[in-house]
């Protein structure tokens, strides 16, 4: 056996075996002359006759090689030998593929990576594709939302699903109070939950009903990360009881590793739900406690059948509703992933089409060059044909030259991708979930691979597929005629591609200017922020947080070149929190209005400094006073906005206002202590809206607020020291309070910018990509001329020596290239509008058919294609006549 | 039925391994054996000769080795290998059926 294998690797070097042949071959003919000799014959004659009756040595040895094992792989090696001769012969060829497919192949295989996560990840449940996110929307709250009461109706009467499920709308914070102390992130969930998603715990077992009534065993899940860091892995974490939020609990199980929360929020420990039914209903004002909820449709139904199967429950749940503000509630059912990607789709999309339209342009390209060194090689084959070669040779030779560029282009693009991928994800908006996990898919290399192997197979193949004639031996050749009129048609369908991607990348350019650009109604320079969420059982009672935010700013007031500093609930121009519709808004001495609920007025908790500490300004009145802080009555600063909305042509300080009576008939009257100006607070692209500030005084009162929102308080410092000292002088304050408390820092800038994060993503994405498509477009309109210009020199020389002038030369290769460059931008103007119509909710302050963009971007590629084929234009009328001549 | 060409091809092969079942020899012996044995009817050149012992070497039903010839040169030995007697052995089974078989047909018409 391995006597064998040695022997076929024998065969398979091969150089020893053709000398054997040889000798062999001599040693017969030697036998032959022997035996002619002792038949008679002179020595001479001998061999003469010999070597007669011998025969052809040269085809003997070459059968005698083909009968070889090792015939093909040598073939094989011969033929990529030649074809990497022929690469070194015309460098500026391979070159010239290898890079657009490295483009092509680079750029589509990072993008496609990053936008796979977000189209076509695979959810971690079972069936993920049933699974939808079902509740209500209104103004203040765009994600779907349940309450109580709607929910235990529905649950009880819905018929498109074969289960609903509920979390609690805001996932709190919790302690793990024993061993290493660490704030966790705690969802409660009912026992349905897992079920309904369809998870099984890694280790011991969900909920029982039991466990999710109130006052049952006190019993939570963890997490695989949280069993990994603080549990060791450790199977005996089952039914051990740990220490959380100061009492004991007892772990049932283990979640799996690859377990996400469907709203995709953090998850170290979950507890059950335990809501009491007729307690939740009559909570939160008779409407019931926020839930998120989950369910799986049956088999067959779609979410738009299941959302039409609900109309009737939710007309009927709607009269709950305050009659102020009932027609701004409206049902919503959407499947999960979209729940999850929220409008980043619609970027996936953008950048998916622009990628494609890359590697189009890429693989016309490479098939441009193709048919060109395929043209130019007739002659060759002609001669390689004459001299025996078999068709099936010459188009291995072509599969060959193909693949080898293939692979050396896939290889240059796989290390692209790499590349590109890490500066993807340097760029990208934390926004964008599952980014960080990105890495290059290698079907997707594969994918793009084959793509080009077959787009350089198409045209490789044509001209060692026509057999070649005689007459090519003579150098004039007809059939290239035709390819170059397809190639021209591909530099038509190049222009127009790239003329869509110049469209699409300028108009996010000039949306990202516009948002960059717009005035924020504040300063955000030698501001930092500090944001604090404080753990529930720690800080339980309104007291001990307002007691620890306002020894925080004392503390932070007298830090070295400390200015001001403010405390408030959130920041602009992000969304606050809170906030509610125009007509709830009381303004006493006045009638309730009838006028529906309105736009949505958001709303912020402030200390006095804050104005100052953002530099917003007061226009009116004089805003809060120190000793406000103090008073037992309750003030609010409106925005200039809000102001004229509510009371136009009076002076609204010391009108007095209530806002929560909606909910709470006994709520608070507060007195307008001032106007302050418009701040943008709707986001960086949303509409800048009206605005009240209410002083969140020395009153545990103004410090009650729940859940996560109420535990967390910003921190504006205003400082002449640079950031990072400040930044490490917060943080030590902090710590000297509560070390066990994580705080954000960033400077105010940089919480804006951050804003901009995702449009700035997709602008250099589809930016870069319109920059590859030009470039590539450019090369193979300036391939496609200079080839144009090589072929007809002749024609140019007879031009010349008949009178034509240089200037008329130049202005005939230029109208050529002038009616293809005019006919790829017509096409792609038309693409283009089309195309960008999809654009229009990305873009801010710009329109989708803005006329200064279309005009710069056909400005630019005329210019651009123009100076491509002024090269080959000037070597045209350079030709000397003789010397074109003379080439018959 | 082979076609014509296996059917040659076939031939030349039993006739090969047949003239080595006997003693191992070189080409030009097998070439010259065979001429005798036939009578000088067949006479197999060079050029049908060494591409079929190189394709029976690579199948494994011959194997070459090089030892001195009998006026003392050079020259490569092929003998029978156990698989080749083996397949001698069916192959002469094959060629009495088919001959036969051809002879009865010949006969009766």
């Amino acid at each position: 056996m391995f006597k064998r294998i040695r022997k076929r690797l024998v065969f398979l070097l091969g150089r020893g075996s053709r000398r054997e042949v040889d000798e062999e071959l001599e040693f017969h003919l030697e036998q032959q002359v022997g035996a002619n000799v002792a038949a008679g014959m002179t020595p001479s004659e001998a061999r003469r006759q010999a070597v007669i009756a011998f025969g052809g040595v040269e085809r003997t040895r070459e059968q005698c090689r083909e009968v070889r094992p090792g015939y093909r792989v040598e073939t094989l090696l011969q033929v990529v030998r030649y074809a990497l001769r022929g690469f070194r012969r015309n460098p500026v060829f391979t070159v010239m593929v290898v890079v657009t497919l490295m483009l092509g192949i680079g750029a589509t295989t990072a993008v496609f990576s990053v936008v796979d996560r977000i189209l076509f990840r695979a959810l971690p449940y079972a069936h993920a594709d049933r699974l939808v996110s079902v509740g209500l929307v209104q103004s203040l709250e765009k994600q779907e939302f349940m309450l109580g009461g709607f929910y235990y109706d529905w649950r009880a009467n819905q018929r498109p699903f074969e289960a609903m499920t509920a979390e609690n709308a805001v996932t709190g914070e919790c302690d793990l109070t024993e061993g290493n102390p660490a704030q966790l992130s705690c969802p409660r969930v009912e026992a349905s939950f897992l079920p309904t998603l369809g998870i099984s715990p890694a280790l011991g077992r969900n909920f029982l009903p039991e466990e999710d009534r109130p006052g049952g065993p006190k019993v939570v899940l963890i997490s695989y990360g949280l069993w990994m860091t603080h549990y060791n892995r450790d199977p005996g974490v089952l039914n051990k009881t740990i220490d959380i939020d100061g009492k004991p609990v007892r772990v049932v199980g283990v979640l799996p590793k690859e377990f996400e929360m469907p709203r995709l929020q953090a998850a170290d420990v979950l507890f059950p739900l335990a809501a009491n039914e007729a307690t939740d209903r009559k909570s939160n004002s008779g409407l019931g406690g926020p839930k998120r909820v989950f369910a799986r449709l049956k088999p067959g139904v779609s979410a738009e059948q299941a959302r039409a199967e609900l109309e009737p429950l939710f007309e009927q749940t709607q009269k709950w509703i305050p009659a102020e503000i009932r027609s701004n509630f409206k049902l919503k059912v959407r499947s999960l992933r979209d729940r999850q990607m929220q409008d980043v789709r619609l970027t996936a999309w953008v950048l998916l089409g622009t990628v494609f339209a890359v590697l189009l342009i890429a693989c016309a390209n490479v098939a441009s060059l193709l048919m060109a060194r395929g043209a130019a090689r007739q002659r060759e084959l002609a001669v390689r044909s004459a001299l025996g070669a078999s068709r099936g040779r010459l188009v291995s030779q072509a599969l060959t030259e193909a693949l080898v560029l293939s692979l050396a282009g896939a290889v240059a693009g796989w290390i692209l991708a790499q590349g590109l991928l890490h500066v993807f994800l340097a760029l990208a908006p934390a926004s964008i979930p599952y980014l960080d996990r990105v890495q290059i898919d290698l079907r997707i290399v594969g994918f793009a691979v084959v793509l080009s192997i077959v787009c350089g197979l198409l045209f490789g193949l044509a001209p060692a597929l026509q057999r070649p004639s005689g007459e090519m031996l003579t150098g004039r050749s007809l059939t290239s005629v035709s390819h170059a009129s397809v190639r021209q048609w591909l530099v038509v369908a190049q222009i127009a591609a790239s003329m869509v991607l110049l469209t699409v990348a300028m108009l996010l350019l000039r949306s990202f200017w516009n948002l960059q650009d717009q005035q924020l109604g504040m300063r955000a320079d030698n501001t930092l922020t500090a944001s604090v969420t404080l753990g529930e059982h720690n800080y339980s009672t309104a007291a001990k947080k307002m007691n620890f935010f306002q020894e925080l700013a004392t503390r932070l007031r007298f830090g070295p070149g400390v200015s001001v500093v403010s405390v408030s609930d959130s920041l602009p121009p992000a969304d606050g929190h809170g906030g509610m519709r125009y007509g709830e808004i009381l303004v006493a001495g006045r009638p309730r209005s009838d006028a529906g609920p309105g736009e949505v007025v958001r709303d912020r908790w402030v200390s006095p400094e804050y104005f100052r500490a953002l530099d917003v300004p007061i226009v009116l009145g004089e805003g809060f006073r120190d000793e406000d802080l103090g008073s037992s009555e309750h003030f609010v600063v409106l925005s200039q906005q809000l102001a004229e909305r509510l009371f136009p042509g009076e002076d609204p300080v010391g009108k007095r206002l209530n806002f929560d009576h909606v909910s709470f008939p006994d709520a608070p009257w507060y007195t307008v202590a001032g106007v302050a100006a418009n701040v943008k607070n709707g986001g960086l692209t949303g509409e800048e809206g009206p605005e009240f500030y209410r002083l969140r005084r020395n009153r545990e009162e103004d410090w009650a607020g729940r859940g996560v929102w109420g535990q967390t308080a910003v921190i504006v410092v205003r400082s002449s020291l640079p950031a990072a000292e400040t930044s490490r002088w917060i943080r030590s304050q902090v710590a000297a309070l509560d070390p066990t408390l994580p705080v954000d820092i960033a400077t105010l800038r940089e919480r804006v910018s951050k804003l901009a994060d995702q449009p700035r993503f997709q602008t250099t994405l589809v930016g870069f990509f319109a920059a590859t498509g030009l470039v590539l477009a450019v090369i193979g309109l300036y391939g496609v001329m200079a080839f144009l210009v090589a072929q007809r020199t002749q024609e140019i020389g007879v031009r010349m020596a008949l009178g034509a002038g240089r200037s008329d030369i130049l202005r005939l290769v230029l109208g050529r290239s002038l009616r293809l460059i005019v006919c790829g931008v017509v096409v792609g103007l038309v693409a283009a509008v089309v195309v960008s119509r999809v654009l229009a909710s990305l873009l801010f302050g710009v329109g989708s058919r803005d006329p200064v963009t279309y005009l710069m971007v056909t400005a630019l590629l005329i210019v651009v294609a123009l100076v491509a084929t002024l090269v080959p234009a000037r070597s045209a009328s350079r030709v000397d006549p003789i010397v074109a001549l003379r080439c018959e | 039925m082979p076609s014509t060409s296996d059917l040659l091809q076939g031939t030349l092969d039993l006739l090969i391994l047949r003239t080595l079942a006997l003693e191992s020899m070189h080409g030009w012996g097998i070439a010259q054996r065979i001429q005798q044995a036939s009578k000088d009817a067949l006479q197999i050149g060079q050029g049908s000769l060494y591409p079929a012992l190189h394709r029976l070497e690579y199948k494994g039903w011959i194997s070459a080795d090089w030892g001195a010839s009998e006026n003392n040169r050079k020259a490569k030995f092929y003998s029978l290998t156990a698989t080749g007697k083996a397949q001698l052995k069916a192959e002469l089974k094959d060629w009495d059926r088919l001959t036969t078989a051809i002879g009865l047909v010949l006969k009766q018409v």
